[in-house]
């Protein structure tokens, strides 16, 4: 029998527990810190992406306002220049109204001082001298006249009168009233209207009016020799275009954007009071179509009239 | 078809007769006045769909008398008839409400057409004057 003390039990159970953990503790401490650290890590990761993406929304939210707010000022600009647009339009209109006008008044108050001049001077008055202011007054009254009348024209708002209109015929009559000014000019006017259009429901003479304006411009704008054409067409099922084309003389793009405002004109005085096309586009708008017009200086321009098959009257 | 009151302003006594008496037997009243002071004085004293209106006329012209037709009675439609083309003219008579512009010579069923067009249309703005009184 030996007296060596009996093993310890915890020696004796768990050698291999002490060994490894003397082998492999540090393994161990070093794994278990490494997995505390990772999750530490990770839950600060996790706080810094909540973080983040609170961060993140609350951008978002910010920027949102911000667009919010910027929308709502583009908005007030645009109301803003649509508005000083309109105001310089009214100004145009008031300056252009007062140069026609002031124009006739000049001439007539020119004449009316020479009669008074005639008057008290000459004894015998001279009768010839004096009939002749008088006409000249006469003609300069008449003047003015057109002008307020065309300008009543323009501003009245009068309902169009809903008819069956058949655009081609409309369109052949309106190039048959400008033949004869066309073939003095050595004009060509070539017809391209679409068979079997569909008749339209509009108000015809407003759209002589406009189609026989357009023609006069055309006119206007190749002086002599070129060629004007007029072309129909149904683009689509519920839409007809009229397309008016010149080898004229262009339009500059400076002047493009103000070609229908009311008294823009590039003739000279007393030529045109600059309402023509203005009075187009009001009549087109009342007739629930568009009126637009490309251009290039020296080649030509074209007018495009675009129609609604059917328009139903608006009420007032 | 129906009946309506057409008034023919011509200088031209003879092609005024003619285009009156092709009208009366399609079965239209119509009245003529050689000049457009007459015009004005007949529309003073009777009632009329249709104005038919020589543009060239000596004194009052064409283009003088629509306008003092349409101040008076504005809903009268006016057909001016023209003996040649005038540009000039054409703007100034529609933007003065004219209804339409007719070159002579005109056959009388194209004539006829217009004249019916521009009778609807007084009807449908009588018609819409009654509705909104």
């Amino acid at each position: 029998m030996t007296d060596n003390p009996p093993p310890e039990p915890d020696q004796q159970c768990w050698p291999g527990l002490w060994q490894h953990v003397a082998v492999y503790g540090s393994t161990w401490l070093v794994l278990g810190l490494a997995i505390m650290l990772a999750v530490q890590v990770s839950l600060l990761l996790g706080l810094v992406a909540a973080m983040a993406a609170g961060l993140t929304w609350l951008t978002v939210q910010r920027l949102l306002r911000q667009k919010a707010v910027a929308d709502q000022a583009k908005c007030l600009v645009d109301e803003q220049l649509l508005q000083s647009q309109k105001l310089a339009a009214l100004g145009q209109l008031s300056a252009g109204l007062a140069h026609e006008i002031n124009n006739p008044l000049a001439i007539i108050r020119q004449e009316a001082e020479w009669l008074l001049f005639l008057c008290r001077q000459s004894d015998p008055l001279d009768m010839t001298e004096a009939a002749n202011g008088l006409r000249q007054i006469l003609q300069q009254v008449d003047r003015s006249r057109e002008i307020t009348t065309n300008l009543l024209n323009f501003a009245r708002r009068q309902q169009p009168v809903v008819q069956a209109v058949n655009l081609n015929r409309l369109v052949a009559d309106m190039v048959r009233l400008v033949a004869k000014e066309v073939e003095q000019r050595r004009i060509t006017v070539v017809s391209q209207l679409a068979p079997e259009l569909p008749v339209i429901n509009s108000d015809g003479p407003l759209l002589r009016q406009v189609i026989l304006n357009l023609l006069n411009n055309a006119i206007q704008a190749i002086g002599q020799d070129g060629t004007i054409t007029v072309a129909t067409e149904a683009l689509a099922p519920d839409q007809l275009t009229v397309q008016i084309r010149d080898t004229g003389c262009g339009i500059p793009p400076e002047h493009l954007a103000r070609i229908f405002d009311p008294f823009f004109t590039t003739k000279g005085q007393g030529q045109g009071t600059g309402l023509g096309l203005s009075i187009c586009h009001g009549i087109i708008e009342r007739l629930g179509g568009t009126i637009t017009v490309t251009s290039e200086v020296g080649k030509g321009s074209t007018f495009t009239v675009k129609l609604p098959i059917t328009l139903t009257p608006k009420e007032i | 078809m129906e009946t309506f009151r057409i008034l023919i302003v011509d200088d031209e006594d003879d092609f005024r007769e003619a285009i009156m008496k092709r009208l009366r037997a399609r079965k239209m009243e119509v009245a003529g006045a050689n000049s457009g002071p007459k015009a004005l004085e007949m529309l003073a004293e009777q009632e009329f769909d249709v104005v038919v209106l020589d543009v060239k006329m000596p004194g009052m012209d064409g283009i003088e008398t629509l306008r003092a037709i349409k101040q008076k009675k504005p809903l009268v439609e006016v057909i001016m008839l023209t003996g040649h083309a005038s540009v000039e003219s054409g703007i100034q008579g529609m933007q003065l409400g004219a209804f339409d512009y007719v070159m002579k010579p005109v056959a009388l069923d194209d004539l006829m057409d217009k004249l019916r067009q521009a009778y609807e249309r007084r009807m449908l703005q009588l018609e819409y004057g009654r509705k909104n009184l």
